[in-house]
């Protein structure tokens, strides 16, 4: 028996645009059925992880199929987040790249940037210790932070830091003389046939036939094989050991957690800042770093206890974060169903992401995108609106047509604005709006003045106006 | 399935045609070649967006002698935006079928643009994606409507004539590239379905060849064919990024992974180009396959002579066979052997 609770549409509206990209009503109301326990469950091992064929994806768009260049790359990527069944994956794996965030700018292949989204795919929710043994062989990952410029008494600290300061540790748990110690032991991680790898990386060259992709390889001949001693351990350490020891650190798991709930739970500030600001819940933290240990290192687990946790479900994270772009972008499309095939229309939503700011693969920095209410600047929030009313709007959409009918259906005999607009609300993912919000739509509705009905032109106006409100700007 | 051995290969490559640039000689993502009069080769390049400038078709011949492009990214007049399939008619112009625009646009054999034809839609005569074409020995043309998964014969102007490969049982997927033969069959790569379809003038299915796989005989996705006057079957296994050979009867004959070399047009390149020529030089760009898990995609993604991409396979009449592969932005020329 499912609790009332359980079948709360709100609750499970909240976790599936947390977990998910958003869900429209009936989604929404299929796994009320289930409860939300048992959504939770079907988010992290989904029985369905179908998406848009890839087959049928590099059929249409070849330079797709090369992984020529990052808008391709991109898009690629973007068709498998609006039309997954496993919608989780992809958030998980739009998480990693925002925190290992690698860029096109200087990798200049989009296959190897695939290549290190497909590794977070198959990673990203699994042991935290074989992702960054993962991360720390990923090609991509080497040309960006040069390890292939880290040699046997000549080391290059570029990744060996970043590994400490931005991908497990943070800073302020460590000394400089960790992060050389660190950085010889990652000597020797390389590529395969570097020196025409990173000769046509650095010209961005596409001659004589478009791009070869890379491989790691060990050369175990530029490793030290000296003692090392790193975070007060002393051994002939090898970059597995180096990350086995960072996996154990209390720092850690606090800096892991501190990233789980910055993306699925509430905003916190930039990474810079975490040394000088608590987090907003130090509780929170403190059971997710438990959960991280009690599961040694499983970020699956840690997922489930976020989930289903009371300050996951408490109605104070309820609209406490900004929609990045990328949520509003994927989450409007999935939607309103826009690609149920392949079309050139998918780069228009890749440079809409753009216009917000947000360009996938080519983050600002290796410190990835700050959240919040960093994303929303007078001329991002204008594309936003522009973007959601547009599509909203849409009938040529499968998803925005069913939507319309929808409403225009169960409102055939409604004539009470408040009903119709919850109709709206309920459609759009069952969302909850502000009174103030409610009140500018009462008042704009405008019901037609011969038979006080209402009209298609009248929904269509009322979803823009839902999708420009401030709440939908949140998730 | 019977295994024919053969002694000796019974292809041999000759040589590489191509370069990948954004403009002028060379190709950006070329996804088909027509053979046209005095053996000029007219190959599209679908180019991507948003780089669609580099969308053209480039006229060069077998000695990679370069004849200038025409062609562009549009909807008027000589222009198409998802251009797919190529072919020629007697008189040696060169039509190009277009997936996004709906139609078939017409050049002259110098590339002046005559006209386009086509209508968007489900109904006989529409097209909805149209994919590969060919002609008959009637200049006849027959057109892949590979989103409405059936076969079309118009006339060269594109008056309907006839449809067939979506009713009754064993309908096309999302046919590609498709081939005329001399005793007037039609052969079509059945993408969808992972195997070549044999169909007669009437569009009644004579029998298909293959299925899905890897070995030798079976497909994954097939995106082109193509039949000599001996009735061997040369299909590009795109999604084994292979070419396959099978006899008259279907039997497998031989497979070929690619043999690239480097280009006429890109030794030129590297003539001129010193900083990259010599870490080249000392480069291996044939890595061992056995790494890449049996993925033939991932192995030709960093085996530069492997084909990559396989789009069509073409023959002239000397017997030369030319594989254009998308993702390497090349042709492969290959010959029977004696």
């Amino acid at each position: 028996m499912v609790s009332n609770y359980e079948k709360n549409y709100e609750l499970i509206g909240h976790l599936l645009r947390r977990a998910s990209f958003g869900a429209n009503k009936k989604e929404i109301e299929i796994y009320a059925q289930k409860g939300y326990s048992k959504t939770v469950e079907e988010l992290l091992y989904p029985s369905n992880t179908n998406s848009m064929p890839l087959d049928l994806i590099r059929r249409h768009h070849p330079e797709q199929s090369a992984g020529f260049e990052s808008a391709g790359t991109a898009c690629n990527w973007l068709y498998n987040m609006v039309t997954t069944s496993d919608p989780l994956t992809e958030k998980i794996i739009l998480f990693w790249h925002n925190i290992f965030a690698t860029g096109y700018s200087k990798v200049t292949i989009g296959k190897v940037l695939f290549d290190q989204l497909k590794m977070f795919k198959l990673y990203g929710m699994g042991n935290f210790k074989n992702l960054l043994i993962k991360l720390s062989q990923d090609p991509a990952m080497i040309h960006w932070l040069d390890n292939h410029d880290n040699h046997k008494g000549a080391i290059n600290e570029n990744y060996g830091r970043e590994l400490l300061e931005l991908f497990s540790m943070g800073v302020g748990n460590y000394s400089e003389d960790d992060i050389k110690e660190c950085s010889r032991a990652f000597t020797g991680w390389t590529l395969q046939n570097l020196e025409y790898s990173k000769e046509l990386a650095i010209r961005n060259s596409i001659w004589p036939y478009g791009k070869i992709s890379w491989r790691y390889e060990y050369n175990e001949k530029d490793h030290d094989n000296d003692t090392k001693t790193f975070l007060g351990e002393t051994g002939n350490f090898n970059g597995e050991d180096i990350i086995e020891i960072i996996c154990k650190q209390p720092a850690t798991a606090n800096f892991l957690s501190r990233h789980l709930y910055n993306f699925f739970v509430a905003d916190e500030p930039p990474v810079p800042q975490w040394p000088y600001i608590a987090p907003k819940d130090p509780k929170a933290i403190e059971i997710l770093s438990k959960a991280y240990f009690e599961s040694n290192y499983d970020i699956k687990h840690m997922l489930n206890v976020l989930f289903n946790s009371n300050f996951f479900k408490s109605d104070n994270c309820r609209y406490a974060k900004i929609k990045s772009p990328v949520d509003m972008v994927a989450g409007i499309i999935r939607l309103t169903k826009e690609f149920e095939s392949p079309k050139t229309e998918i780069l228009e939503r890749n440079f809409q992401m753009i216009f917000m700011g947000q360009e996938l693969l080519n983050p600002p920095s290796v410190e990835g995108w700050h959240q919040g209410t960093e994303w929303i600047n007078t001329g991002s929030l204008t594309e936003r609106l522009n973007f959601a009313s547009k599509q909203i709007t849409n009938i040529s959409n499968p998803g925005t047509k069913s939507i319309i009918q929808n409403i225009i259906k169960e409102n055939q005999d409604v004539n009470d604005p408040k009903e119709i607009i919850n109709h709206c609300l309920e459609e759009l993912g069952y969302i909850n709006l502000s009174d103030n919000s409610l009140n500018v739509l009462n008042e704009f509705i405008g019901l037609d003045k011969n038979n006080n009905k209402i009209t298609e032109k009248n929904i269509k106006n009322l979803l823009k106006l839902i999708v420009s409100a401030p709440e939908f700007q949140k998730v | 399935m019977t295994t024919i051995k053969t002694k000796k290969s019974f292809l041999n490559y000759s040589h590489t045609i191509g370069i990948c640039v954004m403009d002028g000689r060379g190709f950006m993502f070329p996804v088909d070649t027509a053979i046209g009069k005095n053996g000029r080769l007219h190959t599209v390049s679908r180019a991507y967006t948003p780089a669609v400038f580099q969308l053209r078709i480039t006229m060069y011949d077998i000695n990679s002698n370069f004849y200038g492009v025409y062609g562009g990214y549009g909807e008027n007049l000589g222009e198409f935006r998802w251009p797919t399939g190529m072919a020629s008619d007697k008189y040696g112009n060169i039509y190009v079928s277009d997936e996004l625009n709906h139609r078939i646009n017409i050049f002259s054999e110098e590339g002046k643009p005559i006209k386009y034809w086509g209508e968007t839609g489900i109904n006989e005569g529409e097209l909805n994606g149209p994919s590969g074409i060919a002609f008959d020995s009637d200049d006849n043309i027959f057109v892949a409507d590979h989103l409405n998964n059936r076969i079309q014969k118009f006339t060269k102007d594109g008056d309907f004539i006839s449809s067939f490969g979506d009713k009754g049982q064993d309908t096309l997927n999302m046919p590609w590239g498709l081939f005329i033969s001399a005793d007037e069959f039609i052969y079509v790569a059945d993408w969808g379905n992972d195997r070549i379809a044999k169909y007669d003038t009437n569009g009644k299915l004579i029998r298909c060849f293959g299925n899905r796989g890897s070995q030798n005989g079976q497909f994954k996705n097939p995106s082109g064919v193509a039949v000599d006057n001996d009735g061997y079957i040369y299909i590009t296994d795109w999604g084994n990024e292979r070419l396959q050979i099978l006899d008259k009867n279907g039997n497998f004959i031989e497979t070929y992974r690619g043999e690239s070399t480097l280009s006429k047009w890109g030794e030129e390149y590297m003539d001129g180009n010193y900083e990259e020529a010599e870490p080249r030089s000392r480069s291996n760009l044939e890595p061992d396959p056995t790494q890449f898990g049996g993925n033939p995609h991932e192995e030709s993604a960093h085996i530069e002579k492997y084909f990559w991409g396989p789009t069509s396979v073409k023959l002239d009449d000397s017997g030369r066979v030319y594989i254009t592969e998308s993702n390497r932005h090349r042709v492969q020329v290959y010959e029977r052997s004696k």
